[in-house]
């Protein structure tokens, strides 16, 4: 079993998502504390679940793919390998171009610091020079639409401003995959249909969007494929339209 | 990215405008202020310049002890990061080294003014103090890494970390100089990698003259050492923190 995540390091044409029997293991101690590989050295391991098995996922340049199922299933864990955020423990994965991601409730973001402090930092570190993410605040704080209030800290932003301050930096970082985890529930009417609108000029462009949710209607607008994950496990992959109406049939 | 983590470190612990300027000065003297009152004017403890060598072992023991206990906290602070994005996570415990080496540096200012209390004229072994800062940041990277995986792997030993701490700032001539020690406790202390650095600030700033090889050498091999050690396995760790903090 090998496990090959692509450098942080980011290629400029379009991005390429490959899995190969990707799998993530979660291993616990006897008080169900969570063991890293290091850790079971220290502690002995009492149970072990995959929370994803075997997947195997070929994203092309302008693809889009909703990831459908329950609570559990393995849909944000899926994301957080394709964020390059967890290694797999089986299989391979390749992601190729830089990652844009919106997967917490809070978006990446330190809540004492401002929405124009956190827009520097996560652009550092998502790549951008200083320089680059300070040249692009404006733009952030003009798409966010957050007004005088991307001077304030972060905490004091509703669900829904902070999904919006993290796709700003998103779009201010140009990635070429795009990562969306529940993230339509948070916004309102008007902004869903910026994201909506950011995706498919993304794809229009050969860039990747992955979204998970239980907002179907939103992700039918965005993505033409589906995957429903069951237990970690992809069960059924093809057309949006017929994986969900499998998924809700089951 | 380090200078980006820092910079957001400091702005949440010093806010923003002209105050934060006078909070970053007020800080250390706040921490600091208390010991060395305490031996100048309460206790009024004989020896020379007994405020000014308590000085000495105060100030880098803050940037040591303030650089852990920022590394204890720093992957769980940066918990929503984590669990968002893929950066290079090996920055985090070195941004908690850069962000208390700047903000220390206020603290720094309490070794003149004690130099201007008790009348030590500077010397050119003040040359020195660059190095003793320097061994300081680097034992105090050192420490990070570990405290960092402390801090995930085993939270509820985070309070006996820094008492742990705390116990080797005692058993190093913190409070009393090494010279004013005798007997197998002068042939011990050397050990603690502490010793070398507080008395590498004594003699820059209170003896005025270069220091033994040994107070450069044994901190930096300690350093080296806990790096050896820490590194990797804080590498090897670091992909798998969204496990331990999502």
């Amino acid at each position: 079993m090998s496990a090959v995540v692509a450098e942080h390091g980011v290629r400029s044409g379009a991005g390429e998502v490959r899995l190969r029997g990707v799998g993530v293991r979660f291993d616990f101690d006897g008080q169900g504390r969570v063991l890293t590989p290091v850790l079971s050295h220290l502690r002995r391991r009492r149970g072990s679940a995959w929370g994803l098995s075997d997947v195997d996922l070929h994203l092309e340049p302008g693809s889009a793919l909703a990831l459908v199922g329950a609570t559990g299933s393995g849909k944000t864990t899926l994301l957080r390998v394709l964020a390059r955020v967890l290694p797999p423990d089986a299989g391979e994965a390749e992601i190729e171009g830089r990652v844009g991601s919106l997967l917490a409730a809070d978006a990446g973001l330190q809540l004492l610091l401002t929405g124009r402090e956190n827009s520097e930092l996560l652009g550092v570190l998502a790549g951008q020079s200083v320089r680059e993410a300070r040249a692009g605040l404006e733009a952030v704080a003009e798409r966010s639409r957050l007004g005088d209030a991307f001077d304030r800290p972060v905490h004091t932003y509703s669900a829904g401003m902070r999904a919006r301050l993290g796709l700003a930096v998103i779009q201010s970082i140009s990635p070429r995959v795009l990562l969306l985890d529940e993230v339509f529930e948070a916004l309102d009417h008007e902004f869903r249909g910026i994201v909506e609108r950011f995706a498919r000029g993304l794809r229009e462009r050969g860039g990747i969007v992955v979204a998970a949710g239980h907002d179907h209607d939103a992700l039918s607008r965005i993505c033409p494929q589906a995957a429903w994950l069951e237990g970690g496990r992809v069960r059924m992959q093809g057309p949006f339209a017929e994986v969900i109406a499998a998924y809700r049939a089951a | 990215m380090v200078a980006a983590l820092v910079r957001s470190d400091l702005r949440i612990r010093y806010g923003r405008g002209k105050v934060r300027v006078l909070k970053w000065l007020l800080d250390p003297v706040a921490a600091l202020g208390i010991y060395l009152v305490l031996v100048a004017v309460v206790l009024d403890r004989s020896g020379t310049a007994a405020g000014l060598s308590l000085a000495c072992a105060i100030v880098p023991f803050q940037l040591l002890i303030t650089s852990v206990l920022n590394a204890l906290q720093a992957v769980i602070l940066r918990s929503s990061i984590i669990v968002n994005m893929g950066f290079r996570r090996t920055l985090i415990p070195l941004s908690s080294v850069a962000t208390e080496s700047v903000a220390v540096l206020a603290s720094f200012t309490m070794l003149p003014l004690m130099m201007l209390v008790y009348g030590v004229a500077p010397t050119a072994a003040v040359l020195w103090v660059p190095v003793a800062f320097a061994v300081t940041v680097a034992l105090a990277a050192a420490l990070a890494y570990p405290a960092a995986l402390i801090g995930v792997w085993y939270p509820e030993m985070v309070p006996f970390s820094v008492s742990l701490l705390r116990a080797l700032f005692f058993i190093a001539p913190g409070i009393i100089a090494l010279d004013a020690i005798t007997g197998t406790a002068r042939d011990l202390l050397p050990i603690n990698p502490f010793t070398g650095i507080f008395e590498l600030f004594r003699h820059a700033l209170l003896y005025g003259d270069s220091p033994p090889a040994w107070q450069v050498l044994v901190p930096l091999g300690f350093a080296a050492a806990i790096l050896a050690l820490c590194l990797p396995l804080y590498r090897r760790e670091q992909g798998e923190l969204a496990k331990l903090v999502g």
